[in-house]
């Protein structure tokens, strides 16, 4: 257990529209069964963090309905464990967060009592699977005043090394720069935005930077007091996804078909944890065709499903053929339809013959609910 | 403590030895069924759906899996502050205990525990059938009769009714009449060891029949007679829904069987009546580029990129490239090694089958090594943890048991 350290997640929300109309990014559904916060959840019960605060900003119903009290991750504890922090509306940033200083300035109380000595800070837009106490052992043997995780994007394009904060960092593994989401990117390091400091620490930046108005963590905190504080990177080998459109949201979700992807970042020594639903096994008709997909329980598929990704739940008719498609919780494909390189949220019916196709640098969207 | 309206107990004692290599190292109700369950989810689930939350599970042969699986019940919502799951072993006290001697004999020995929630009925039930049923209706005609005791029974085909308890009863659904097994039944009505007892009555009979050193302690033998012979109010209530008593080898593979199709003869799916397990941290199933997956259940964990065909896969199943499996039941963690061909068997937890492997494809023969009494039908049985050699040749109405 890692007693010392306790864990902050600032859910920062995409907008993947349509799919975050209705609930915030971070309760994504992802790779069939998951939600996008349950990588940062379990690494956190993984690394045995067991006081764990989750702050939100807006639309965080389906976030709570998801986490609940945090038992599939263990974090329904007695002492501690998992909180949810809905945002703090009364002060006097009242109707808009400005940044995560308000955002943060607005859990002040649930910092304050936590009793660990050190806080990870992570947002939740970020996939991975990785054990947080090797940054946290890094952070104290460096006496590091802030240690940054990021990860190597030598192969990653300008186009994606944009949406990333990037790190100068010395051969001492100092950072001397930080940018955010460059225009012109000057480094390949990209920020996995998991920051390791002492409470104490955090507890000062949130204090002075509130008192100045200032309003981004980053920005305003860390990129001017470079020279005064010691901040270190810290380098994760393991993959990384940004899910923040819904290109980025595809592309990761279909990486899963993948074995080495699926080992990586499901791999058992550190299972990524969700909420169970105790669904019946999935069920295959005499006429089903399957290959290359990653599929839930609660199934019935009679049809064709290739290199596609199903929920719990959805119903694939007889003669119906998926590709290349993410279908999510209780959708129903019936009879004849036909669909390429589309993304259903929940509950969408496509009825009888109907046709769908979207691209594969442009997948189609659907809405929960809707009925084509 | 606030009395209990009823309370259930569960008989999860038996060893269930015509299971073969099956219950080798775990009892009866914790062998894996269904694809994802384990025997005992289903009175569990019943229990409550039923509106029951206090159970009481009593263990005694293997019992360490079991226990491990109901744990403090959270699974079942089981998990409660007044009730809840109890595992109930026998134990030690003060110069005397022993092992539970028969059925009666193990509700005996934990009267303590019923005492503690002074319940006005006790629901006794068997860990080993499969079946939805809703207790609380039976409890409610139970009451409404002011019966001392109600049993469910369902009519069963006539010609099979000399192999079960057979139950005559007047137009009343009064019991009029108990035969066990009987070579001429005069009913087709089968008791379905499901019974509601007032607790009261269920106290004393159980304290009478411990006295009685001639007693077998058992509710069929000695218990339901002397109640019929002492004219107490007993009551059927009739379930005409499926259940299935998984006994034999054979006939747990055939519930398997019945689970499969677009209209199984067994639905779990219903979303109303939900058979709660234990889930563990397992990814989606993958369908790998070489399978091909028809009439067939697949659950959690599983990587399939062979052949499935009318068979029942359990969670974090591995079957390799061209291996072909028919009719089949593989349990959980099994890996089934690329070419293997496997009909009509029941392949083991976390057994291990060779490349190119053949289980159950050739005929029976005389002096089959495997051959065993618990393998009829034609069917194998690859028990648990069992490793069978890439181009192994496993022929029909064999078992083999790890060492």
């Amino acid at each position: 257990m890692r007693y010392d350290s306790m864990g902050i997640i600032l859910t920062g929300d995409e907008n993947i529209a349509p799919l975050t109309d209705i609930r915030s990014s971070n309760a994504l559904p992802i790779a069939g069964r998951y939600r996008i916060i349950d990588f940062v959840l379990s690494n956190m019960a993984n690394s045995g963090i067991t006081n764990v605060g989750i702050a939100t900003t807006a639309n965080y119903s389906s976030l709570m309905d998801h986490t609940h009290s945090g038992k599939p991750w263990d974090l329904d504890r007695k002492n501690q464990g998992l909180t949810i922090l809905p945002p703090n509306l009364e002060k006097q940033n009242y109707g808009t967060i400005k940044g995560n200083i308000d955002v943060l300035e607005g859990i002040r109380d649930f910092i304050k009592r936590s009793h660990q000595t050190y806080v990870i800070l992570c947002m939740s837009n970020m996939i991975y699977n990785g054990d947080f106490n090797e940054i946290i052992d890094a952070h104290i043997a460096k006496q590091a005043d802030v240690t940054i995780a990021y990860k190597k994007l030598n192969t990653a394009g300008e186009d994606v090394l944009k949406r990333y904060t990037l790190l100068d960092i010395n051969d001492d593994g100092r950072v001397t720069d930080i940018e955010v989401q460059p225009y012109y990117p000057k480094t390949s390091n990209g920020s996995m935005e998991i920051y390791v400091m002492e409470k104490a620490l955090l507890e000062g930046i949130i204090d002075e930077c509130s008192a100045r108005g200032d309003v981004d963590f980053i920005k305003d905190a860390l990129v001017k007091q470079l020279d005064g504080m010691r901040v270190y990177a810290h380098e994760f080998k393991g993959d990384l996804y940004k899910v923040d459109s819904l290109k980025t949201y595809y592309n990761a979700s279909m990486s899963f078909l993948r074995a080495e992807k699926r080992n990586e970042f499901f791999n058992p020594e550190r299972p990524i944890y969700t909420k169970t639903k105790d669904q019946s096994p999935t069920k295959y008709g005499d006429e089903a065709v399957t290959t290359n997909s990653f599929i839930s329980d609660g199934c019935e598929i009679e049809g064709t499903v290739i290199n596609s990704i199903l929920s719990r739940g959805v119903k694939i008719a007889k003669g119906a053929v998926v590709q290349n498609s993410i279908i999510m919780q209780d959708s129903v494909i019936e009879e004849g339809v036909e669909i390429n390189h589309v993304v259903f949220d929940k509950e969408v019916v496509i009825t009888k013959g109907r046709k769908l196709i979207g691209q594969e640098s442009y997948p189609l969207a659907i809405a929960k609910g809707t009925h084509i | 403590m606030v009395s209990k309206n009823c309370v259930a107990m569960i008989l999860a004692g038996g060893q269930g030895s015509r299971l073969g290599a099956l219950t080798k190292n775990v009892a009866k109700p914790a062998v894996p069924f269904g694809g994802k369950y384990r025997i005992i989810d289903f009175p569990l689930s019943n229990c409550v759906h039923s509106g029951i939350d206090t159970v009481g599970v009593l263990t005694q042969y293997e019992p360490l899996e079991l226990n491990t699986y109901i744990g403090n019940g959270n699974p079942w919502d089981l998990d409660r502050s007044h009730g809840g799951a109890y595992v109930l072993p026998p134990y030690q006290s003060g110069e005397s205990g022993e092992w539970y001697k028969g059925t009666a004999n193990a509700i005996y020995q934990n009267l303590g525990f019923l005492e503690a929630f002074n319940p006005k009925n006790v629901l006794i039930l068997s860990g080993d059938h499969i079946y939805k049923m809703h207790y609380g209706e039976m409890l409610r005609a139970h009451q409404e009769a002011d019966a001392a005791i109600t049993i469910a029974v369902m009519p069963v085909p006539w010609e099979e009714a000399s192999r079960f308890g057979i139950m005559s009863t007047n137009e009343k659904g009064e019991i009029t009449e108990f035969a066990e097994k009987p070579a001429e039944p005069k009913s087709n009505l089968a008791s379905m060891g499901i019974y509601i007892f007032k607790y009261d009555v269920l106290k004393k009979y159980l304290t009478d029949d411990e006295r009685d050193p001639g007693s077998e302690n058992d509710f069929g033998k000695n218990i339901i007679p002397k109640m019929l012979a002492n004219g107490e109010k007993m009551m059927s209530f009739t379930f005409e829904d499926y259940w299935k008593d998984v006994g034999t080898i054979h006939s747990l593979w055939e519930a398997n069987m019945d689970l499969i199709g677009n209209e199984p003869e067994f639905e779990l799916s219903n979303k109303h009546w939900i058979i709660y397990s234990r889930n563990y941290a397992l990814m989606p199933q993958y369908i790998g580029e070489n399978a091909s997956v028809k009439d067939s259940t697949i659950t959690e964990g599983c990587d399939i990129d062979g052949e499935i065909d009318h068979s029942v896969i359990f969670s974090a199943v591995k079957v390799g490239k061209g291996a072909r499996i028919k009719d089949s039941v593989v349990m959980p963690g099994a890996v089934i090694g690329a070419g293997a061909v496997i009909e009509k068997s029941v392949i083991g937890p976390g057994a291990k089958i060779g490349a190119n492997a053949k289980i159950g494809i050739d005929p029976p023969q005389e002096g089959n090594p495997y051959a065993s009494k618990y393998c009829d039908h034609g069917i194998v049985l690859i028990g648990g943890d069992v490793e069978i050699a890439d181009n192994a040749n496993i022929i029909k109405e064999s078992m083999v048991v790890a060492e």
